[in-house]
């Protein structure tokens, strides 16, 4: 009995010993291949990185990712498009997580070259590619399973926004930006009609793709019964009374009933953790303006 | 040596500007060309420096100019034109070094700069000289040029269009010294001149175009007579010879009515 | 008592040819400061002489300081090097050949061709057929093709009987650049917010797209234009006197005003096929040093190009450094500096030259 029992004994402690070396190697492990020190571009991006309680592991953000506001007080890498190498490598990274579309393309070259990885993020305008999001930069963040979790709560949020939203007849006019008189307006495979298909509205306007210019007669024949428009804080930037104010836009029905919505831009059109919240508020302003 | 021009004609458009012209001028001579505005004399010595296209031939020194690259028909002849002007503060050495040849001796610009009456004014901007100066700074320049009047047996030429335009009397005599000077030690020299006083003072031979055509060429005693001048210039005009300075004194215009 | 106009120009000017080959040494001596300083600063924390000191002792240097070094300073120090001396000669060829101190590669198409090419490559890039094959070099190539194409047409419709006119050149770059600007308003006009975005950066210049495989190309073609261009300054002296006084001197004529115009479409058409639109470097830097060491172009060409290019390296660095980790594109420095200090010099000026 005494030997059984200080042959258990010892059996134990190696057993146990030999777990505490494993995990610890494997702790080990995963330490040295976790990036701890990572740039994010793409304010949607940073949105969900900051949603999955990660943003203690960034070090660096770029010109659009402004929301939290927590997310300001990180150093500002440039504009997303037009990033320089040196500059993303002066924060001594070990990722990059950039949304699709980040440039240019040479600056990702020689960041490539260097070793340093890389992780694109698709984009996309619908739910399916909300949930990819999250996906993907959970996974490169290592923390698939809070990613999970993630998706199928903002999966969740934006249903229950569709469901409430239901289909409305009404057709918006996403005005993006007035410049000297001139219109420039959302068309097809952008995030702005992405949404306002979740809230159940169509865009007023098709035809093309992206933001674009269009003309006087273009806004008369999409005759929108309302207006669009992010919040904007600079002074001298557009107001609703001058969007209204616009001869085109006075002569169709958003106009002459006066309706026009305002929206935060990167809630609107982030297609990120807080979709559903877009969607639902989306859908109340444009309820209110049918009244 | 000789400059030997047959059948000129210059054309601008349908405007003829030269009509079958022939001149000639000797090395050693100073040849004269005058005529009224317009007649065609500036075209005249354009043709011979080779800046117009022209018909018919025009050989110096015994060689078609037209054959000649510029570089090697710059060794022959300088010529001096109305300047265009400088948008640029160069100093009136460089200005006349640029005449020169690289590996000529620097001391020319200075002596030349000497000769036309400018000397000191090496220094001094180009462009805050009056007209005048600035005619014999380009003067000084075509001299540097073509320093030496006769190199290896080849008479060089000058060609001089209206150089004393914008001088007093006293620099005027000077700058057709020069060019006195230059003939008598074996180069050539053509000159465009308006006043016939000049003319007939230091010319060997003048020429007097008219409507674009060659009314004569002979010397000035024998060319320059009133009744020809009065025709080409449409006035009353008056040769005269004074006994003590042996030279033609003009004009004295008739009373105009 | 303040000096006037007609004092200050009646001032004896001593024999300006010592002190031109003077700044030539001092600018030298400049040209390598700026250059080390181009490789030590920056946004990262390479250290430019642990670099050295490590290499020199046979260690290997991290990766990250290679492709600092190597991959992003040293091309982009030799891009900037290159397009500020191409920038500058060409402004000085210019300004001899249309005898204008305000003379810019501006003026024979060469900006507004290669402006029109790069819109056209970032508004109709994909459905243009050969995109996908060059790729990256995509926009250059037709930036350059867009300048060449310019400068061809615009030298093609002034030269008549083998007699290139200038005044007819300048002229007829007006038009071609109102036509170009109307051209690529509609290509803007079709163009999507991206786009747009990617056409004011594009105008804006910036080195720091600069990398071993465009400098492969445009370093020969930047070097023999400028080893080229140095012949051409005696011809741009006698010509400073007007076609026919340089013609009746020797020069030939036609032979350097198509020289001029090769250099000038080349190294300028290179230059900003790389990096965009960078102004004021070529109307400035002649300025300066016509001021400092006299109009003579047998030195002001080989000191414009040196001044060029520590003048554009100075300002990448400026770009580099003021707002890092972004950085401002390098267009906005140099006209930041260059425009007020043109006004500055134009004011000193009027009086005494007449401009």
């Amino acid at each position: 009995m005494n030997q059984m029992s200080s042959l258990c004994r010892l059996q134990a402690a190696m057993a146990a010993a030999l777990l505490a070396l494993f995990s610890f190697g494997v702790l080990e492990a995963t330490a040295e291949t976790v990036p701890t020190r990572i740039v994010s571009v793409g304010g949607s991006v940073t949105e969900i990185v900051y949603a999955l309680g990660q943003e203690h592991r960034l070090v660096a953000r770029d010109t659009t990712s402004n929301y939290p506001v927590e997310a300001r007080s990180l150093p500002d890498v440039g504009y997303v498009r037009r990033l320089s190498p040196e500059g993303l490598l002066s924060v001594a990274p070990d990722m990059i997580l950039a949304e699709e579309g980040a440039g240019p393309p040479e600056t990702f070259e020689v960041l490539a070259n260097s070793g340093l990885p890389i992780v694109t993020v698709p984009m996309g305008y619908d739910l399916p590619a909300v949930q990819s999001k999250i996906r993907a930069v959970s996974e490169a963040l290592g923390v698939a399973d809070a990613g999970e979790e993630l998706a199928l709560q903002v999966t969740a949020d934006v249903e229950e926004a569709i469901r409430a939203a239901g289909l409305r007849d009404q057709s918006v006019l996403f005005v993006l930006s007035m410049q000297g008189g001139r219109i420039m307006a959302a068309g097809g495979d952008t995030a702005a009609q992405g949404v306002l298909e979740l809230a159940g509205a169509k865009n007023a306007i098709s035809g093309f793709d992206g933001y674009k210019l269009v003309s006087d007669e273009a806004v008369l024949t999409a005759a929108p019964d309302v207006i669009l428009m992010m919040q904007s804080h600079r002074r001298g930037a557009v107001s609703p009374g001058d969007v209204l104010a616009h001869p085109a836009i006075a002569a169709t029905p958003a106009g002459r009933n006066q309706a026009v919505l305002q929206m935060d831009g990167m809630l609107l059109l982030g297609f990120s953790v807080r979709t559903g919240q877009a969607v639902s508020e989306l859908a109340a302003g444009l309820a209110a303006a049918d009244s | 040596m000789k400059l030997i021009a047959e059948n000129i004609s210059v054309t601008a458009g349908q405007k003829s500007l030269l009509t079958d012209v022939n001149f000639r001028a000797l090395a050693g001579e100073v040849t004269a060309i005058v005529g009224p505005s317009g007649a065609g004399k500036s075209t005249l010595i354009s043709a011979l420096s080779g800046d117009v296209s022209y018909a018919g031939s025009v050989r110096l020194n015994g060689q078609d100019i037209k054959r000649l690259q510029p570089s090697r028909l710059a060794r022959h002849r300088a010529v001096l034109v109305q300047a265009t002007p400088l948008t640029f503060p160069f100093t009136v050495f460089e200005i006349v070094r640029l005449g020169m040849s690289a590996n000529a001796d620097k001391d020319i610009a200075t002596l030349a700069l000497q000769k036309v009456g400018l000397a000191g004014f090496e220094g001094q901007y180009f462009q805050s000289l009056s007209g005048g100066e600035q005619q014999r700074v380009q003067l000084a320049r075509v001299l540097c040029q073509v320093w030496q009047p006769v190199k290896e047996g080849v008479p060089r030429w000058l060609f001089l269009d209206e150089p004393v335009s914008s001088l007093d009397i006293g620099h005027q005599l000077r700058v057709m010294k020069i060019a006195r000077h230059f003939a008598d030690q074996g180069g050539g020299v053509v000159v465009v001149l308006h006043d016939l006083n000049l003319t007939t003072m230091f010319a060997d031979q003048v020429a007097l175009i008219v409507g674009g055509e060659l009314v004569i060429q002979d010397t000035p005693s024998a060319a320059l007579t009133s009744e020809r001048l009065s025709a080409a210039y449409e006035c009353d005009l008056h040769v005269r010879a004074t006994p003590d300075a042996g030279f033609f004194l003009l004009p004295q215009l008739a009373h105009v009515s | 008592m303040a000096a006037t106009a007609t004092d200050v120009m009646r001032r004896q000017v001593g024999d300006r040819t010592l002190k031109a080959r003077r700044v030539t040494v001092v600018l030298l001596t400049l040209l390598l400061l700026v250059s080390v300083a181009g490789l030590a600063v920056g946004a990262a924390e390479t250290s430019l002489w642990s670099s050295l000191v490590a290499w020199a002792q046979g260690e290997d240097l991290s990766l990250r300081d290679q492709i600092v070094l190597l991959h992003i300073r040293l091309p982009r120090l030799l891009t900037g090097l290159l397009a500020g001396a191409a920038l500058a000669t060409s402004g000085a060829l210019l300004q001899g050949l249309f005898r204008n101190p305000l003379a810019d590669p501006e003026i024979i198409g060469v900006s507004a061709g290669a402006s029109f090419g790069a819109v056209c490559a970032i508004v109709l890039g994909a459905a243009l057929p050969f995109a996908g094959k060059l790729g990256a070099a995509f926009l250059p190539v037709l930036a350059f093709a867009g300048a060449w194409g310019a400068t061809l047409l615009l030298y093609r419709i002034a030269t008549r009987h083998g007699r290139t006119s200038v005044a007819t050149m300048l002229l007829a770059g007006i038009a071609l650049s109102a036509l170009t600007m109307a051209l690529t308003g509609v290509l803007i006009y079709i163009a999507d917010d991206a786009q747009m975005r990617d056409i004011t950066f594009w105008n804006m210049g910036s080195l720091s797209g600069a990398n071993w495989n465009k400098l492969v190309i445009a370093a020969p073609v930047i070097f023999v234009s400028l080893v080229a261009a140095q012949a051409l300054g005696a011809g741009l002296n006698a010509m400073a006197l007007g076609e026919a006084a340089a013609r009746h001197m020797g020069v030939s004529v036609q032979v350097v005003k198509r020289l001029t115009i090769v250099c000038v479409a080349a190294a300028t058409g290179v230059s900003v096929a790389i990096s965009g639109g960078i102004g004021f470097v070529g109307i400035v830097v002649p300025h300066v040093l016509r001021l400092i060491s006299g109009p003579d172009h047998k030195h002001l060409l080989v000191n414009s190009a040196l001044l060029g290019a520590c003048v554009l390296v100075s300002a990448d660095i400026d770009a580099r450094v003021i707002i890092a980790p972004a950085e401002l594109p390098i267009g906005i420095i140099t006209a930041i500096l260059g425009g007020p200090f043109f006004l500055w010099i134009l004011l000193r000026q009027r009086g005494v030259l007449d401009l």
